[in-house]
């Protein structure tokens, strides 16, 4: 139990937080307004210099965001978007020191269908959100989940900003700090937003067959959790698909320390730990075109929390798969439940996660075909034979199997590339090859027209976070587009490289 | 009668006993745990796990003729309304699988039973000492024995707790090996489990079908663990998705640490000879905390143990020149060996709230040795032997 660097796990004393008397810290003039972390009170300037200091240094300590560069910003409307929406504004604005050098462009995604919104709730947010998005003044857009199911319009979809501000009124919205106001030309845009705002529900709306795709995809998936999944992955490729098809070159999310922490325990408890390493670094490699940057990892959301607060920012409540659930309602909930329980009770919780994640090697893989094809992670599945996944498919083959073949199971062969569920218990052998028969009518069954891929070719594209979520689902072939599309191009690349196997040169 | 196992299909009771033990099978063959006319020894508690896997592998030693031969190892703490108890059974077991047993006690290996232990140390810590206490208990019996490796009844419960467990801690280096199926490969005696995959709840229904004479329960000064935290935790996501213990354990196996993250070296300790890896292993240190009255050694912070002992010899020698090494003989004198902890020597000036004291005791060792006070000190360095240097020659013949 003792680990090599603190030999105890400090404990929280019961002491009354009591901050009227207290100075800042860091200045010692100024009286303290609020207290972070966990005995460190600040004034109101010192904290806003702080958390600017923070969000600077991570962004330029790593040197990952050229001057000029594009950078797509994923809003959620939630508290820490908004604020990284501000810090933004407020890096890029002329006053700033040293002020920052990229392009954002802003994108919100509506997963109100997710939860199943009403009409009226999802035109009530939508607005929202496209006023916060307005008064930003930089390019946004708005789409939908349900657009990663098609990805082919994704380029049609143009930034919704262009008649009304324009990139560079940054200077004219008066963001200052000391006062707060709110700014003068979101007073104006008030009033034409219900012009422009329709059009924007309308561009959102018309992707009706993609829209009952996505519910029929999403209501077959079982749990709660296999759904969250499922949410994330697509969210994730959407975002991919537009900065690429936009110019964008990378992505910013406004993930949280905290958040991250939950992230990084519910990967593990997921069967994601080669991938939890990705999700909670600050740079996200796993595409090797296209880099996720999280800015805000070391803040707390406490911290996200009182900057909105000082600053009066406005964020949007959009309600998730398990708001008001109870604590069992996912995975990720009841892992939120835990770690927020641990952290008031033991301070240092957060930062431990996130010092262990910080650890953890988030090397990607190199070619395409080691990526799964829904979440494009690397793959996990490349296991020996003593390992969980293979004890779990053992263990599966021989429930189902009974005592007489249990004992054809154990010889029988197991290799990755062979093995799946269907396998053992139909007694059918996939890799039997059936030539083309030669009558047009429909009824080919030949092996290399297979229009429909099995459910083994489909798991073995997924890892192994993603195989739980697609095995819960009825038809495994009711995945998404893209991942069919990419099952199939593997698989007429594995065609290919078995029929010139022979001709290959090994060079290990 | 019907058995559902927790993953999902429903079984009768023999197909379940086949499950269960081929499954056990299956590991054992593919992780290549037992070779021919090896001994192994079982670490037996007389808990659940230990009786089940002695009984699970003497059945299947004799069904697949791997060619050990088993032995029963157990491990007497001393904790009085617990352990004796669980003894009882253990001997039971003994007579009822027909193997050999051997008992090993704290109070034989080190003169210390838990039971005294907790009234130093209190209730909070206690789990530090028995740990390491009975890991190295279990080796010197084993090694006592002539065996070639060690059982235990570690299950998949216990991996995934683990597992959460170090991802809390920040602990890296147990993070990386507690994954693995054999430890302890290099140097001592390789430890193996075979339940590895196996759920806590089916070796439960096991030995409830079987009818298995195990004991049940808790030791009495569990409850305050922080293992606790991580225990309850998987058993909630265990409600949620069963198959989740497995999944956590192939998350940890699939983790890889950074390339250049500091991991603790394994080495020797100087007084006992056991594997450790600072200079002298922690069982001696918490061991000659007990014995000197400052049992708080093993587990507190190095530099406000210096400054008791510090404390304790002003006390012992008298006001006497009361001056103990100071600040700047220590800060030259030390070679700090931890590069990542860039901090000074202790001094009285500490603010205790200040946590940055040296973490390796060869640095303190070298402290001490660099120090010029004109203390008599003859007599306190001959207790407080484990700052100086090694006196005698180690006690344990390995």
């Amino acid at each position: 139990m003792c680990s090599i660097l603190e030999d105890e796990i400090p404990l929280a004393k019961e002491r009354k937080l009591n901050i009227l008397d207290r100075k800042c810290m860091k200045c010692k003039e100024e009286p303290a307004i609020l207290i972070t972390r966990v005995n460190d009170a600040f004034c109101r300037g010192c904290f806003q210099v702080y958390v600017t200091h923070k969000f600077r240094a991570a962004i330029g300590k790593t040197k990952l965001v050229r001057d000029g560069e594009k950078v797509l910003v994923g809003i959620s409307g939630g508290p820490s978007s908004c604020a990284l929406l501000h810090l933004i504004q407020e890096g890029l604005s002329q006053r700033a020191h040293k002020k920052l050098r990229f392009k954002p462009g802003l994108i919100f995604i509506d997963e109100g269908q997710v939860v199943g919104q009403s009409l009226e709730e999802h035109k009530v947010t939508l607005t929202r959100i496209h006023s916060l998005l307005r008064q930003s003044g930089f390019p946004y857009h708005l789409c939908q989940l349900a657009d990663s199911l098609d990805l082919e319009r994704v380029k049609t979809l143009n930034a919704c900003q262009s008649n009304h501000s324009a990139v560079n009124k940054i200077n004219q919205s008066a963001m200052d700090i000391n006062t707060c106001s709110n700014p003068v030309e979101g007073d104006k845009g008030d009033v034409e937003i219900s012009g422009q705002d329709e059009n924007c529900c309308d561009l959102i709306e018309m992707n009706r067959e993609a829209e009952k795709l996505f519910a029929a995809q999403l209501g077959s998936i079982r749990s709660i959790s296999g759904k969250e999944d499922f949410v994330r992955a697509l969210r994730h490729r959407l975002l991919l698909e537009f900065a690429r098809q936009h110019g964008y070159s990378k992505v910013m999310l406004g993930n949280t320390g905290s958040q991250l922490a939950v992230r990084l325990l519910t990967d593990i408890s997921t069967g994601r730990g080669m991938q939890a390493a990705l999700e909670t670094a600050f740079a996200d490699r796993r595409n090797t075109d296209m880099m996720f940057l999280r800015p805000l990892r070391d803040f707390s959301s406490k911290e996200i929390a009182m900057y909105n607060n000082l600053h009066r920012l406005e964020c949007v409540f959009i309600p998730s798969l398990t708001t008001m659930g109870d604590v069992g309602a996912s995975i990720e909930h009841l892992t939120e439940a835990f770690v927020t329980g641990l952290q008031a009770e033991y301070p240092s919780t957060v930062s431990n996660i996130m010092r262990t994640g910080e650890k953890l090697d988030s090397s990607s893989a190199v070619d395409l075909e080691s990526h799964c094809a829904l979440c494009q992670g690397p793959l996990d599945t490349d296991v020996g034979m003593s390992s969980a996944l293979a004890a779990l498919r053992f263990s599966l083959e021989i429930s189902t199997m009974g005592k007489t073949n249990g004992e054809r199971c154990i010889k029988g062969d197991n290799s990755v590339n062979n093995t799946n569920d269907e396998l053992c218990s139909n007694g059918v052998n996939y890799d039997a090859k059936v030539e083309c028969c030669g009558k047009s009518d429909g009824s080919c069954r030949s092996s290399t027209q297979l229009s429909v891929p099995d459910e083994g070719l489909v798991l073995q594209t997924l890892c192994y976070g993603c195989r739980i979520v697609a095995m819960e689902m009825d038809d495994v072939n009711s995945l998404p587009e893209f991942v069919m599309k990419d099952v199939a191009w593997r698989n007429r690349r594995s065609v290919m490289k078995a029929e010139i196997q022979d001709f290959l040169l090994d060079d290990r | 009668m019907w058995a559902e196992r927790p993953r999902g299909n429903a079984l009768c009771k023999e197909c379940f006993f086949h499950a269960f033990e081929e499954e056990i099978h299956h590991t054992i063959v593919h992780a290549e745990l037992f070779k021919r006319n090896e001994t192994i020894a079982i670490g037996a508690s007389g808990g659940k796990d230990s009786t089940v896997l002695a009984y699970v592998l003497k059945l299947l030693n004799d069904r697949h003729d791997y060619g050990v031969n088993l032995v029963l190892l157990s491990v007497d703490e001393g904790i009085t309304g617990y352990r004796d108890d669980s003894l009882e059974t253990v001997k039971r077991n003994q007579e009822q699988y027909g193997l050999p047993l051997k008992i090993i006690s704290y109070e034989e290996l080190y003169g210390w039973t838990m039971d005294a232990i907790v009234k130093q140390i209190g209730l909070k810590n206690n789990c530090t000492f028995c740990g390491v206490f009975r890991r190295q208990a279990l080796d010197r019996g084993a090694l006592m024995l002539k065996v070639d490796k060690i059982a235990t009844g570690h299950n998949a419960d216990d991996i995934a707790e683990t597992v959460i467990m170090n991802v809390l801690r920040g602990d890296i280096g147990r993070l990386r090996r507690c994954t693995a199926i054999t430890t302890g490969t290099d140097g001592a005696l390789p430890r193996c489990k075979p339940f590895k995959y196996t759920y806590e709840k089916e070796i439960v229904m096991y030995a409830y079908f079987k009818k298995l004479d195990y004991f049940s329960t808790e030791c009495i000064y569990s409850p305050n663990a922080y293992r606790g935290f991580a225990r309850a935790y998987i058993k909630d996501v265990e409600k949620i998705r069963p198959s989740a213990i497995i999944d956590i354990i192939h998350s940890g196996e699939s983790l890889s640490v950074k390339k250049d993250i500091r991991l603790p070296v394994q080495g020797v300790c100087e007084r006992c000879g056991y594997i450790s890896s600072n200079a002298v292993c922690k069982a001696c240190v918490m061991l000659e905390g007990l014995n000197k009255g400052l049992p708080r050694l093993g587990i507190g912070k190095t530099h406000k143990e210096r400054r008791k002992m510090q404390e304790m010899l002003q006390q012992e020698t008298g006001a006497a020149d009361s001056t103990p090494c100071t600040d700047q003989s220590l800060k030259s004198s030390c070679k700090c060996e931890n590069k990542t902890d860039q901090s000074e020597c202790s001094s009285q000036t500490y603010d205790s709230d200040n946590a940055s004291g040296c973490s390796t005791y060869s640095k303190s060792q070298k402290c001490k040795d660099g120090c010029s006070s004109t203390n008599p000190r003859t007599v306190a360095k001959e207790k407080l032997s484990i700052f100086g240097k090694l006196k005698q020659p180690p006690s344990i013949d390995f």
